[in-house]
């Protein structure tokens, strides 16, 4: 929205000039209030799954800063005409159970008739204002971890086509509706100079968000990065979303793959998710910790996917 | 038996459904399907790739055509198999760089020149010769080893230069020999190759 000016003031900490996962507002010196909002159209056929997928996807912007997430309101979207009430019930119930397992209360909402269907949050949440973690606060030598594996949007696309098998559907559909709370919790323990969740701009496009901008440059071990291993197969089956295809143009000028990347390894890199994982960069000698930890809360996929390098930046390496 | 249809306007993954849908019902023998986006182009020609068609894409004006053709019958089998016997190793060599190795640039430039000179004593094995990254500064005006590789090319090489790479340095008016290519070719020669090496 270039050329558009919008009112700011002092207290704002992270506003639309340096766009982050949310933004964050200074109320007192120890309190800071994160809000957030996010909305989509079904990705799952079952309604109380769906409920989930978009409260645990729209809480997880609050995560990424690192804060705790406390009120929510929902926003519906719904074709009152064309489709049962009861649909939309479990949609929202399925918000309900996800926001009580976040200990977040609704505390209102609004709701459309419109043709297409549509969920999410908005949500507030609170953070000290010395503690609020950005994308571009990263430092040379860093390692950066991802908490979930990376692949729903091409098994969103193969779901879609009606060609993933059930096992992977239901595998996916948990993975969509896990918090990223543990995750959040776990890091705030540790020196993390960074974190974003991977999201529409999938993980090398959110990567090129951290760099671009600063001295620093990033060193991915493609072997290392946790992906389903179904979506390799429906990628080499053309079942790529387009949004896909558009990140890789966007941003492939800023990366280099080793030719040894597989070309549907780069793509899954380039996959939009869906209440995708943390990203964390976490001091160098802390990271291997900060693995075990995560991955004893059960978050089994978290895994060292790569380092922060002092130069050339701006670029990812691939290897 | 050809098949045609029409998947314009479109989005993923309905062209692949499409295709896929065809392909079951009707067995052709060819099938051609246009589609107007460069997500659908990619995504049909992959689907026609994992389903063994030898697979073509024509550019018609702000479309697409891409023609999948059926290669299983036996006599085309035993022309395919009699070729392999007798054709030599395919070889390709990937340059990711213009000169050899880290380090020094000057020294790296001085073997990057004698490499390309020397690749000629893998004779008919060398196959494909592929340019990308910096390696692409190799085939532009005024680059010193220019002469060798049109000796290659001249040579019966198939020389291919990445389109995206000529593009991110400003230099695609400037390339003096090879064709222009893109992640597609280069991967798919990676898969026809017998040996890919990257320097």
């Amino acid at each position: 929205m270039c050329g558009i000016t919008f009112p700011t003031d002092e207290n704002v900490l992270v506003g639309l000039e340096h766009a982050d996962d949310a933004g964050v507002y200074k109320v007192t010196d120890d309190i800071a209030l994160i809000q957030t909002v996010d909305f989509f159209t079904p990705i799952v056929d079952d309604p109380y799954w769906f409920g989930q997928i978009a409260a645990a996807n729209a809480l997880s912007d609050v995560y990424a800063m690192g804060g705790v997430p406390k009120t929510a309101m929902n926003l519906v979207a719904f074709p009152v005409k064309d489709m049962d009430l009861s649909i939309l019930r479990q949609i929202i119930q399925g918000g309900a159970d996800k926001m009580r397992e976040a200990g977040v209360v609704l505390v209102g909402g609004h709701s459309v008739e419109d043709r297409e269907l549509k969920y999410g949050l908005s949500v507030t949440g609170f953070i000290h204002p010395d503690r609020i973690l950005t994308k571009k606060d990263l430092r040379a030598g860093d390692r950066l971890v991802l908490t979930k594996p990376l692949g729903t949007g091409i098994i969103n696309t193969a779901i879609k086509g009606g060609l993933a098998s059930a096992d992977i559907i239901e595998k996916v559909t948990q993975l969509m509706a896990t918090l990223n709370r543990d995750a959040a919790e776990a890091m705030s323990r540790y020196p993390v100079h960074g974190c974003t969740d991977i999201t529409g701009f999938g993980l090398l496009g959110h990567m090129a968000e951290m760099v671009s901008g600063t001295p620093f440059g990033i060193r991915l071990m493609s072997r290392d990065i946790p992906i389903l291993s179904e979506a390799v197969a429906y990628a080499g089956m053309g079942l790529v979303p387009a949004g896909a295809y558009k990140n890789r143009e966007f941003r492939e000028c800023m990366v280099d793959f080793d030719p040894s990347v597989d070309r549907l390894v780069q793509d899954i890199l380039f996959d939009p998710q869906t209440s995708g994982g943390l990203l964390i960069g976490v001091q160098r000698d802390r990271a291997a910790d900060l693995v075990a930890e995560l991955r004893a809360k059960g978050i089994d996929d978290a895994a060292v996917i790569g380092e922060v390098t002092a130069q050339p930046g701006e670029r990812i390496a691939v290897g | 038996m050809m098949k045609e249809i029409d998947c314009r306007g479109l989005a993923c993954p309905a062209p692949v459904l499409q295709t896929k849908e065809a392909l079951e019902r009707d067995r052709p023998q060819i099938i051609k399907v246009v589609v107007d986006n460069e997500a659908s182009k990619q995504n049909v020609a992959r689907f026609m790739t994992s389903q063994n068609l030898q697979v073509s894409i024509e550019e018609k004006g702000s479309d697409f055509h891409i023609i999948g053709r059926v290669g299983d019958s036996p006599a085309a089998q035993a022309t395919v198999d009699e070729q392999v016997e007798d054709a030599p190793r395919k070889i390709m060599v990937v340059v990711t760089n213009n000169c050899v190795g880290h380090g020094d640039d000057e020294l790296g430039q001085k073997l990057m020149v004698s490499f390309l000179k020397t690749l000629k004593e893998m004779g008919r094995e060398l196959w494909r010769l592929v340019f990308v990254n910096n390696g692409v500064k190799l085939t532009i005006r005024g680059s010193e080893l220019l002469p060798i590789i049109q000796e290659h090319d001249q040579a019966g090489i198939h020389i291919l230069v990445c389109g995206t790479c000529l593009t991110h340095f400003n230099l695609l008016d400037q390339k003096q020999v090879g064709e222009t290519t893109n992640m597609l070719d280069i991967v798919t020669a990676m898969q026809l190759a017998d040996k890919v090496i990257t320097i």
